[in-house]
């Protein structure tokens, strides 16, 4: 720790080949398959809410959130892709979305190629014993009433009912010992244990139905700095020993450089970038990116100065036309303002949406 | 400003998880009851009413049921106190039948806390299933579910209590009416309160569907009624213990309202109620013990239990002491 | 002088299960115009010890031992009047949530104005004038038609940046902000904190920044105190901590950032959690949780040991030293 810059440096080198084998295995099988998705919100309340006044006339007037407007995204078997984005960009949409918390409006989710957008609670339920969620919150996503114990036995239960007592007590006590929590402590309530250890816990009730697909939605941003790093060691451990796959949300894009193998950039619910990990820290190409990564607090005093962008997010309720990020992008011109950009690959394989990495302007 | 030093992590955890009691000990509840000195009285005074009900037939001297212990002899006697006039053997006194009104007194109770407690019951486990259908299911169901309570609401508990009791009592006689009294008070008063229970789970369901742990019961697959009865209704209990409280006075004073009216027990079988109502003829021909005693009792008792239910609601309301 | 001497203060709250020490023999100077980082994990005692310079700390809490001088005055020995004066007047402090500053139903004119005049006799007309420009400081565009408009109408990033406007209202001396950004995205968080450090500067105002964020301590301030448990284990130049942190918690936390990784491989985490208050073990804080723990550790209070022009609250510190001159690095 006396040389920082040699360590930053440094960095990169070793994982080059890592990410190669890990790019080439990624490649080989789709596990989850987003086509066209479309999310908005209804939030002008019920029937009665919708009537106006205007011109003389009643009219019924609805306003809607839109909260993805056409995401396609493949989740590669093995990888771990990362979706950042500021709030409300739709990111946690997309994870709920993909989960079936939230039903899309338009737009088809596939697991290993089978569409599930459309099932019913009971149709999902083999689906649920293989794709399972890690939420944000550790103090709201444990049942206050419930004894850790019941909290993962329930799950062992519901998906295994042929199990005897004692099969589902030692399927719980192997998870809670491979998260590092002392399975003896299962009777406590979850507000006898400190926020990492119930992130442990959270994370040991998703692997209590043996997944091999895990949605975490920010898992680490409401912990300490310390307590992260142990939280995201163990979802390394959990990954290389389970055999995962992860659809990771974060806003920190710190975290991304470390974990993802892929990165997806949201704005405003579309994407604007997505390529590996590599690729993207190296040469972010969408101008929000760049903007993005510039504003990561570094440790180094001689960083760059970072990217101003004009103005704030626009609501999603009026999307603005063309680009998303037109009104803000330092380098729109009369296209963006119009025109929709679409993903397009970049020379270095990655994907971008942007008429000026288009035209060859940016 | 928010300092939660209360609820650190405790690194060093002892070997045993504590037992229920040892867990209540170390409540906020528990702590806050051991401060307040109106709560303990309250709540002594309480179980004093309920071991009353419960042993009234043990403690009374008499049975106010059995008309050969009756003497008409012995009837509108003074309280004991009273020298000149009263019997010891009554010790506040008798009733116009010539019944002991400490043992009237003590069955009155039994009748007036059974009938609250029963009704309250009752509308506890319509009000809670219809506003956690309600609350979980939310849209059109609430929509309509909700509607539905505000109508139920727009009508007053007495007068729907008194419409129904009295074409009962005018088609069915009232000889019927007399052996069916208690269950139609305790239909009547528990059907027309429900909504109480409704909003109240409604409003506390609708805080606790959006926390996270609904979610992740639902992506484990549970289906709908586990989720709410199994991980929604336990997290809503601190709001109906409290309004449970308050409810059950209010039966008490309905049911005693419509007894006095003549719409509630009988008098072979009174409630405090019917009790105060059946001295109220005789209070100015100087017999005031049959209506005031009773009364303090039912007062006393309809205090206390307001008492609690607000020390409760102030205990278990978090805005207020995490704040 | 300096503008601000804290001399050991120590912050206790009664509770039922009896008296725990929230802070423990704070020492710390600010000069004018000086922006100090108070960095530390949730617990630490980071929050308490900004809200106690204002003598703002709720019941159960209380100052019991120590002072705090401001420009040479004890705090502790002013009237309510005058320490009323101080606050708001000479010490400003902005909070993580906007809308705990922010009345959501009055203006952001309304509330300036009745902040100015509450302070200065002033007339309606010159405080508007007043707020206008503050909120122009604070890069507010179009300031004279968003001081009508009322905090829900303002994205988060835009009321935060009219707290801060509100915060520098009365020309104060010191602005104390607690976790300014924490609720902000990272692109607003980088211009916020550009901002402050910006008006700091021009205004020559010290700045007291609370903050989890190493990162963020990094680029704002000048001078950083690191705390655990109620304690500050670390205190000196910020670039000398960044660089080159001595006490092993500091150096521990700055090694679990993920910046500090080869991607793909483990992050150095520091095993255990911060103890509570109520249970922190006897000797230096850290000692279970600490790679180079000896007897001393677990026994006896560290006492500040001073390296380069940082102060280290460390047995080891010497040791660690002499080990980092030998030519391997022993920390891996």
């Amino acid at each position: 720790m006396t040389d920082q810059t040699v360590k930053v440096s440094s960095k990169l080198e070793p994982s080059s080949e890592q990410q190669v084998a890990s790019e080439q295995q990624a490649s080989s099988e789709t596990l989850v398959q987003i086509r066209g998705l479309y999310k908005k919100f209804n939030i002008s309340g019920d029937f009665l809410d919708q009537l106006k006044f205007k011109g003389g006339k009643i009219v019924r007037e609805q306003e809607f959130v839109h909260a993805i407007n056409g995401v396609n995204l493949d989740i590669q078997k093995g990888e771990a892709l990362c979706v950042v984005g500021e709030s409300g960009c739709g990111k946690s949409t997309v994870a709920r979305t993909v989960m079936g918390l939230i039903t899309p409006t338009a737009g088809t989710i596939s697991y290993r190629g089978e569409r599930i957008d459309d099932l019913n609670d009971k149709q999902l339920l083999p689906y649920r014993k293989k794709m399972q969620m890690i939420f944000q919150n550790p103090y709201a996503s444990l049942n206050p009433r419930m004894t850790i114990g019941q909290t993962l036995e329930e799950p062992v239960r519901l998906h295994n009912p042929d199990w005897s007592a004692q099969q589902v007590r030692d399927k719980v006590h192997e998870v809670m010992f491979s998260v590092g929590i002392d399975p003896s402590w299962g009777e406590r309530f979850a507000h006898e244990f400190s926020g990492g250890q119930r992130q442990r816990i959270s994370i040991a009730r998703a692997l209590a139905v043996d997944p091999e697909f895990i949605v975490a939605d920010e898992p680490i941003s409401a912990l300490d700095v310390s307590i992260q790093a142990q939280v995201l060691n163990l979802l390394m451990d959990a990954q290389e020993k389970r055999n995962l796959t992860y659809l990771f949300i974060t806003h920190d894009l710190a975290v991304v450089e470390h974990f993802g193998t892929r990165v997806a950039v949201m704005y405003l619910g579309t994407l604007c970038e997505l390529a590996t990990t590599k690729t993207l820290f190296a040469k972010p190409r969408h101008p929000y990116t760049q903007a993005l990564m510039s504003a990561i607090p570094r440790l180094e005093d001689d960083r760059p100065p970072h990217i101003k962008l004009q103005g704030e997010v626009p609501t999603p309720v009026n999307l603005p036309s063309g680009c998303v990020f037109h009104g803000r992008c330092p380098y729109a011109n009369e296209r963006c303002k119009q025109e929709i950009p679409q993903l397009i690959t970049t020379e270095e394989g990655g994907q971008v949406a942007c008429h000026g990495v288009e035209e060859g302007r940016l | 400003m928010t300092m939660s030093i209360q609820n650190k992590p405790t690194p060093v955890a002892p070997e045993k998880a504590p037992n229920a009691w040892q867990r209540f000990k170390e409540t906020h509840v528990w702590h806050s009851f051991l401060k307040d000195r109106v709560a303990q009285l309250s709540f002594t005074i309480f179980m004093g009413y309920v071991l009353m009900a419960l042993f009234a037939p043990m403690i009374a001297p008499f049975d106010p049921y059995d008309a050969t212990q009756m003497d008409i002899m012995n009837s509108e006697l003074p309280p004991s106190w009273n020298e000149d006039e009263g019997d010891p053997q009554f010790w506040l006194g008798t009733d116009a039948q010539g019944r002991d009104l400490w043992s009237t007194i003590l069955y009155g109770t039994r009748i007036s806390l059974t009938i609250g407690i029963c009704a309250v019951l009752l509308q506890a486990t319509i009000g809670i299933i219809i506003g956690l259908i309600a609350g979980y299911r939310g849209g059109r169901v609430d929509s309509i579910l909700m509607r539905f309570a505000d109508v139920q609401l727009s009508f007053s508990t007495m007068m729907v209590a008194i419409v129904v009791l009295a074409i009962f009592q005018a088609s069915f006689g009232t000889a019927l009416y007399q052996d069916l009294a208690m269950i139609m008070l305790v239909l009547v008063i528990g059907i027309a309160e429900w909504p109480q229970y409704a909003r109240t789970i409604r409003a506390s369901v609708l805080a606790e569907k959006r926390k996270e742990y609904v979610d992740a019961a639902r992506v484990m697959g549970l289906g709908q009624i586990r989720i709410m009865f199994r991980h929604i209704l336990p997290n809503t209990l601190s709001p109906i213990l409290v309004i449970s409280t308050v409810q059950v006075a209010n039966a008490i004073i309905s049911e005693a309202s419509l007894s006095f009216l003549g719409l509630g027990m009988p008098v072979s079988q009174p409630s405090l109620g019917s009790l105060i109502s059946s001295g109220f003829e005789y209070i100015f021909s100087g017999a005031w013990w049959i209506t005031v005693i009773p009364g303090l009792v039912l007062i006393v008792l309809v205090l206390v239990m307001n008492l609690l239910g607000d020390w409760l609601r102030d205990v278990l309301n978090p805005k207020l002491y995490k704040g | 002088m300096p503008l601000l001497e804290v001399k050991n203060l120590d912050v206790s709250f009664g509770l039922r299960s009896g008296e725990i020490k929230a802070l423990r023999n704070i020492n710390f100077t600010l000069e004018r115009g000086e922006r100090l980082g108070l960095v530390g994990e949730s617990g630490a005692g980071k929050s308490v010890l900004g809200f106690s310079i204002l003598n703002l700390i709720a019941k159960p809490g209380r100052i019991s031992a120590g002072e705090i001088y401001f420009e040479g005055r004890n705090l502790a020995e002013l009237s309510p009047e005058e320490l009323r004066s101080v606050r708001g007047n000479r010490i400003s402090m902005i909070f993580q949530d906007p809308m705990m500053t922010l009345n959501p139903v009055l203006t952001i004119g309304q509330q300036m104005i009745e902040c100015l005049q509450a302070h200065r006799k002033i007339n309606k007309d010159n405080a508007r004038t007043i707020a206008v420009q503050k909120l122009k400081q604070v890069q507010i565009p179009s300031p004279e038609t968003r001081i009508d408009q009322y905090p829900h109408e303002l994205s988060g990033g835009m009321r935060q940046r009219v707290v801060i406007a509100i915060g520098l209202l009365m020309d104060p001396d010191i602005i104390i902000a607690d976790e300014p950004t924490t609720a902000l995205d990272v692109t607003i968080q980088a211009e916020i904190m550009e901002l402050m450090v910006e008006l700091c500067e021009r205004n020559n105002v010290a700045l007291i920044l609370i903050t989890h964020d190493l990162g963020v301590v990094s680029q704002v301030t000048q001078k950083a105190l690191v705390m655990y448990a109620g304690r500050v284990i670390e205190q000196g130049p910020t670039r000398e901590i960044i660089n080159d942190a001595q006490h092993p918690y500091t150096q521990g936390l700055m090694n679990a950032l993920p910046q500090m990784a080869i991607p793909g491989q483990r992050l150095n985490q520091i095993r255990g959690a911060m103890p509570g208050l109520q249970s922190i073990p006897t000797g230096c804080a850290f000692n279970p949780r600490c790679d180079y723990v000896v007897e001393a550790c677990t026994k006896q209070l560290p006492g500040y040991t001073v390296s380069g022009n940082c102060q280290v609250a460390c047995h080891m510190v010497a040791d660690m030293k002499k080990a980092q001159q030998a030519p391997e690095e022993v920390s891996s």
